[in-house]
């Protein structure tokens, strides 16, 4: 799954007034991402593997669509990016590092293929308990956050990360929950927001994963949703879409990072849902398939499966379900 | 022929293909010269070697493809075994970071250089080399993109490891904001060197909490600072929030800003006054003023006009608020949103 982007190009002025989510092409636009190995922004993107992926298959998945990619051969990929250590690269030959490793675990459980790894899977113990151990090693016992590899740099994210992946083992015993807790606690900044790290800007992206985070420890209890509701409903802009801090552009994916954030506490109704909606249908190019950050602009994996998480929290008719965090 | 298959200095290393075995390539040129410099680097990893031609290497690997994140850490593993100038090193990325903005790989490698050449800077005047090294290196990439979250982050970790709480972060920063009073980067930074200073804060006072130690100097001055921006451009929150964050730290209630708050509004309740709303931010911090002194009508009406007309988009928030309001919970709520702090 390559992260190259177009062909398509979102095309507002092509749809007609009953905005219609094109499912076929977007179908057909994941399937042929991986297919484009004579360009060069395949390999240029190739850091970045896995989780185009992850993100391929669970628009495939929204779209009702999980057989559309071939099931054996995605196993046989996300193995092989695995190490020694239990976790997994972005490619084959690709360090190890957290972001991966939870895209790698999120894979194998949409298709059903932990088994897999119980029975082929690398490191010490082998299986869920190889990555498991390769997860906690990863936690900062002094501070309870996460470093994404061996090289240290935390980040709120990892966080989600690990107890994403850990949650989908059922091993989150491995690690110390409190500490995490308490630090994304100490993250909660005075307009209500969560940054990378005690004191950085909020930012929409690192709020999803604290609250995230939070949710699958359990704590949501410890989250200000009356003030964070309001900050988050302030990244509406007038146009429909989002962003994601004050007087930024506004970006498709947010609907995702923002909208996933206000349901996990209860006021996506604090959005106007219908003009949002609209908004993200103007970022679509229903010929080619795929959607871009805003109208107008080239289309590529990451917003397509955004987009479409998107419409599906606001229950858009044609998308499956899905779970907030 | 390829560059390092002719290059002598290479002749004892056999490359290593793309493990997954595509063969596929491009035949541009430019692709090529990518393939075939990731697979000696690939060889050059296998056998761990350190030396300055694995330093070039990177350094050519990074030219084609900056996001590569195992090539970062491999070039820092290498510079610190063969014990290589950071300063020189750090020369160099900035180059690379000025060409690639959105790369944050940059600036973990980054923190590592400086963490590096920490236990060496010895003296108070070492120390201001580096301050002002950094932070101009900082607002060169400001003045490229001055919302730059990697930026931003990076600085406030070198704030905390320099312990740079001082008149030249703030002038730094007043500046940006100066250039763009919207740059809410640029407040939350604010916010954080003004709130976390050692010499006048609680330790660890989270940034929701009240502190008692903050003097009332610093207090009023925030206060100004930010009434003068909400003056400047009456529609931007960063000031608005800034506000209720000060007074919040301060322990002071909303109220106390009634007065700059109605300059920004008239309600047509009132006597002879015409309808004028120049902040839907200023309508809202009232709504909160006269909840928190128990003028319920006045605050039903604010919040209304909100819903209905200067801020429809988020029409079921400030329905919520209304009944809220109704609930009798006033007061309360106010403090709830303001006043909770977490432990």
């Amino acid at each position: 799954m390559s992260l190259v982007s177009g062909p398509g190009r979102a095309t507002a002025t092509a749809l007609p007034d009953e905005l219609q989510l094109a499912i076929e092409p977007h179908v057909k636009y994941i399937q042929s991402l991986d297919s484009r190995k004579d360009e060069l922004e395949y390999w240029l993107t190739e850091h970045l593997r896995l989780n185009g992926l992850y993100w391929g298959l669970t628009a495939l998945h929204l779209l009702g669509r999980p057989d559309a990619l071939p099931r054996n051969e995605t196993i046989k990929f996300v193995l092989s990016c695995q190490h020694d250590n239990g976790g997994f690269g972005a490619a084959p030959g690709h360090d190890a590092h957290l972001l991966y490793t939870c895209s790698a675990i999120q894979i194998l459980a949409m298709v059903d293929a932990l088994d897999d790894l119980e029975n082929l899977g690398k490191g010490e113990g082998g299986g869920r308990v190889a990555v498991s151990k390769y997860i906690a090693g990863l936690q900062n016992q002094e501070t309870g956050t996460f470093a994404g590899d061996e090289w240290g740099e935390e980040d709120t994210r990892f966080i989600l990360c690990a107890l994403n992946a850990l949650s989908l083992l059922h091993l989150l015993s491995v690690v110390d929950m409190n500490k995490a807790v308490d630090y994304i606690v100490s993250c909660a900044n005075f307009d209500g927001g969560y940054g990378v790290s005690p004191g950085t800007e909020s930012h929409s992206g690192q709020i999803y994963a604290c609250v995230g985070a939070l949710r699958i420890a359990g704590r949501l209890d410890l989250v200000n949703k009356d003030k964070l509701g309001r900050w988050l409903s302030e990244r509406q802009v007038e146009a429909g879409g989002l962003n994601g801090r004050p007087e930024k552009l506004e970006d498709v994916c947010y609907s995702w990072w923002v909208g996933s954030s206000l349901a996990m506490i209860g006021r996506l109704h604090w959005i106007d849902g219908p003009k949002l909606a609209k908004y993200i249908l103007k970022c679509q190019d229903p010929k080619e398939g795929g959607f871009a950050d805003r109208p107008g602009d080239t289309v590529d994996v990451f917003h397509t499966v955004f987009s479409i998480a998107g419409l599906s929290l606001l229950e858009f008719p044609g998308v499956e379900d899905v779970d907030p965090c | 022929m390829g560059i390092y298959e002719g290059d002598p200095d290479w002749d004892d290393v056999v490359p290593i293909p793309q493990d997954d075995g595509e063969s596929a390539l491009a035949q541009i040129a430019y692709s090529d010269e990518y393939s075939e410099a990731m697979g000696y680097l690939r060889a050059a990893m296998a056998a761990k070697e350190h030396s300055q031609r694995v330093l070039d290497l990177t350094e050519h690997i990074i030219s084609l493809n900056p996001a590569h994140y195992t090539v970062w850490l491999y070039r820092a593993s290498t510079l610190f075994a063969i014990n290589s100038s950071i300063s020189n090193e750090l020369l160099w990325v900035n180059e690379v970071a000025l060409e690639n903005q959105k790369n944050y790989q940059i600036w973990h490698h980054r923190q590592l250089l400086i963490d590096h050449l920490y236990p060496s800077i010895s003296s108070p005047a070492d120390l201001k080399v580096v301050e002002e090294s950094e932070r101009g290196f900082m607002t060169q990439m400001f003045d490229q993109d001055s919302k730059n979250y990697h930026v931003w982050s990076y600085r406030q970790w070198f704030v905390r490891k320099f312990n740079l709480f001082n008149d030249a972060e703030m002038k730094s920063v007043e500046e940006l904001l100066r250039k763009d009073i919207r740059n809410n980067s640029a407040w939350s930074h604010r916010f954080f060197i003004v709130f976390n200073d050692p010499i006048y804060c609680t330790p660890d006072s989270k940034a929701m909490e009240y502190d008692s130690k903050i003097p009332d100097a610093i207090l009023d001055r925030e206060i100004e600072f930010a009434k003068a921006a909400t003056f400047e451009a009456p529609q931007n929150q960063s000031p608005w929030n800034y506000l209720r964050g000060v007074l919040r730290k301060g322990g002071r209630k909303l109220a106390t800003l009634e007065c700059f708050a109605v300059e920004f509004v008239k309600l047509p309740s009132e006597e002879g006054k015409e309808e004028d709303v120049r902040s839907s931010h200023a309508l809202d911090f009232l709504a909160d003023v006269w909840d928190e002194k128990g003028e319920v009508r006045k605050a039903d009406e604010a919040l209304t006009l909100l819903g209905d007309k200067y801020d429809r988009i988020r029409k079921n928030y400030w329905d919520w608020r209304r009944g809220m309001l109704k609930q009798g919970e006033g007061t309360g709520l106010v403090g709830k949103m303001e006043g909770m702090s977490v432990k």
